[in-house]
């Protein structure tokens, strides 16, 4: 690792680490989530909940570290001045998607971990590293639905607005009931929705069954809206400068 | 004016950005000497950080064509060499001094002389004390500190002293001056002319988006060598219409040409003045005179 990048990974890493807004709804609430609600879940369940809520902590690092940061980006000063500092802007992003996977290791982690302790899930070693290149898959979605949320709204508005489709999107997925659970209108929403495709994808992990081209499909739609969505705020970011 | 280099500093010509319906600059031209310090001046809203945004690479011009070192403005080896503090600071409030400035060290892939820098800039209280709750002055030492982290041959600064307190405005000057001693190269807007006087040996003034005056101030001097006499009459006693003086409540005071033929007359009319001064016209009013007489009635 070059000097310049270790440095942009600490800074990233410590302005981070140092924000309880941040890491506590991030990193903690998952967590706590699951504890509250999804530890109860018995049987077939009881393992795929801990799935579900792994799945939404990778996506709450995804909206709220990106979603924030690139919004960020266009209004503060530091930000601005960064840019005339030397090196790659490259290392900036490099050092976010280390930082955001050290974020989404650790609340996972601990989701994890509590579903051992308290909802006495036994699922075996490989059940595991199937969720984890799940949860790596999901990571790539989240980061660029991250980028354009942050893309679109103000520093300001970019954690309420994370809030307001972060929250009805893990409800719509089946992440905190689950959908079997859901009214069937929901249900039929919910089939389009990341979420959904992520927390099918672990739970197909933690099945140990075959993978629905579906959902991949849907998840691979979500990013290109993203990446979309990121390119026309660009130009028009760069028309309005 | 010495010919201007292809690898000069600064290489400006031409500048102009426009945003929405606001022509913010039109036409300005820079040009900046190793070892020289150029002041930026110009009323509110005249287009000197817009300028400046455009010499650093973070807006694009709409027209004209920038040089920093004979390298395009923005690119990697004019920013290894140049080092700049923004109009507006800010800074993430979770980071401490001493942990900006070895973040902007490594980026610039010198030693980090933290210490040194501190005591420079009066950091020395607040280096290792988390940013959030910084009093403006504090932040303004910060962000000049960060200018000069990089070791840079050339220097961007957008009202440097705005906030600072008189010590920190004499220790800034100090180094700048310094700075220039050594051989680098200083672009510095300003508002206060006795920072610019202090600091600068040429100055370019700006005014809706053009260079309007422009040259080294000694010559500025030169071109318009005019004194200025302060003194007290009686009451009731005016000075006689040739000396075209004014009254500012307390005193006279009259611009001339020829401060000795001027004091020879007013003794030899036995005008019945007293505590007499003869001083230089100040900067800011040496250019009023040669922009007056520019413009013309
Ligand atoms: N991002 C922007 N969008 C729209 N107009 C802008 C923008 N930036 C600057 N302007 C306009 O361009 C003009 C020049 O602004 P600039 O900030 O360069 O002035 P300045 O000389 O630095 O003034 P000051 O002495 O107040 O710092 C102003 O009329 C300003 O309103
Ligand atoms: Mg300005």
């Amino acid at each position: 690792m070059t000097r310049p990048l270790r440095a942009e990974c600490a800074l990233e890493l410590k302005t981070l680490v140092r924000q309880p807004g941040f890491w506590v709804p991030t990193v903690l609430f998952p967590a706590m989530l699951y504890a509250f609600f999804g530890a109860q879940s018995a049987g077939d369940w009881a393992a795929n909940a801990m799935a579900a809520f792994a799945v939404y902590a990778v996506l709450g690092v995804g909206f709220f570290q990106f979603g924030v940061s690139v919004a960020q980006d266009r209004e503060s000063p530091f930000a601005n001045w960064q840019q005339t500092l030397p090196g790659h802007a490259g290392n900036q992003w490099i050092a976010r998607v280390l930082a955001s996977l050290v974020f989404v290791t650790v609340a996972v982690a601990l989701v994890v971990a509590l579903a051992f302790v308290l909802g006495r899930v036994e699922v075996g070693a490989a059940a595991l590293v199937r969720l984890a290149f799940v949860c790596l898959i999901a990571s790539f979605t989240a980061t660029f639905m991250g980028i354009a949320l942050g893309s679109l709204a103000s520093a300001r508005a970019a954690v309420p607005l994370a809030n307001l489709i972060f929250l009805p999107l893990a409800y719509l997925g089946g992440l905190w009931v689950p959908p079997m659970a859901l009214p069937s209108a929901v249900n039929a929403v919910s089939q389009w929705t990341p979420t959904r495709a992520m927390g099918e994808l672990g739970w197909a992990a933690i099945a140990g069954t075959r993978w629905d081209p579906g959902y991949l499909a849907v998840l691979l739609g979500w990013t290109v809206i993203s990446v979309a969505v990121v390119v026309v705020a660009h130009a028009r970011h760069r028309r309005h400068e | 004016m010495p010919q201007a280099r292809f690898n000069d500093p600064v290489r400006a010509l031409g500048l102009a950005k426009r945003f929405g319906t606001v022509r913010a600059v039109s036409r300005i031209d820079l040009n900046v000497a190793p070892g020289e310090a150029l002041g930026l001046l110009g009323p509110n809203g005249a287009g000197k950080s817009t300028t400046l945004s455009m010499l650093t690479g973070l807006r694009a011009p709409d027209a004209g064509e920038i040089l920093i070192f004979g390298h395009r403005a923005g690119s990697p080896q004019a920013r290894a060499l140049t080092g700049a503090t923004p109009q507006l600071v800010g800074f993430p409030d979770q980071l401490s001094p001493r942990e900006i400035l070895g973040y902007a060290a490594a980026r610039y892939r010198v030693r980090a002389r933290i210490d040194k820098l501190a005591a420079c800039f009066g950091l020395e209280r607040i280096v290792d004390r988390r940013v959030a709750g910084f009093s403006g002055g504090e932040m303004r030492r910060l962000a000049l500190a960060l200018a000069f982290v990089g070791e840079p041959r050339l220097v961007f600064l957008d009202e440097p002293t705005t906030g600072l307190d008189g010590a920190a405005q004499e220790g800034f000057q100090e180094v700048a001056r310094d700075f220039v001693a050594k051989g680098g190269s200083l672009v510095l807007t300003s508002h206060h002319w006795d920072e610019i006087e202090a600091v600068c040996d040429s100055i370019t003034l700006v005014d809706r988006g053009e260079t309007v005056l422009e040259g080294r101030i000694g010559d500025i001097r030169k071109r318009a060598s005019v004194s200025r006499l302060t003194f007290s009459l009686p009451p009731e006693t005016v000075p006689p219409e040739w000396m075209q003086a004014v009254h500012d409540g307390a005193r006279w005071h009259s611009e001339c040409a020829d401060s000795d033929k001027t004091l020879r007359r007013m003794v030899h009319e036995a005008l019945p003045f007293h505590g007499l001064t003869v001083a230089p016209l100040d900067l800011k009013d040496v250019i009023n005179r040669i922009r007056r007489e520019e413009t013309g009635p």
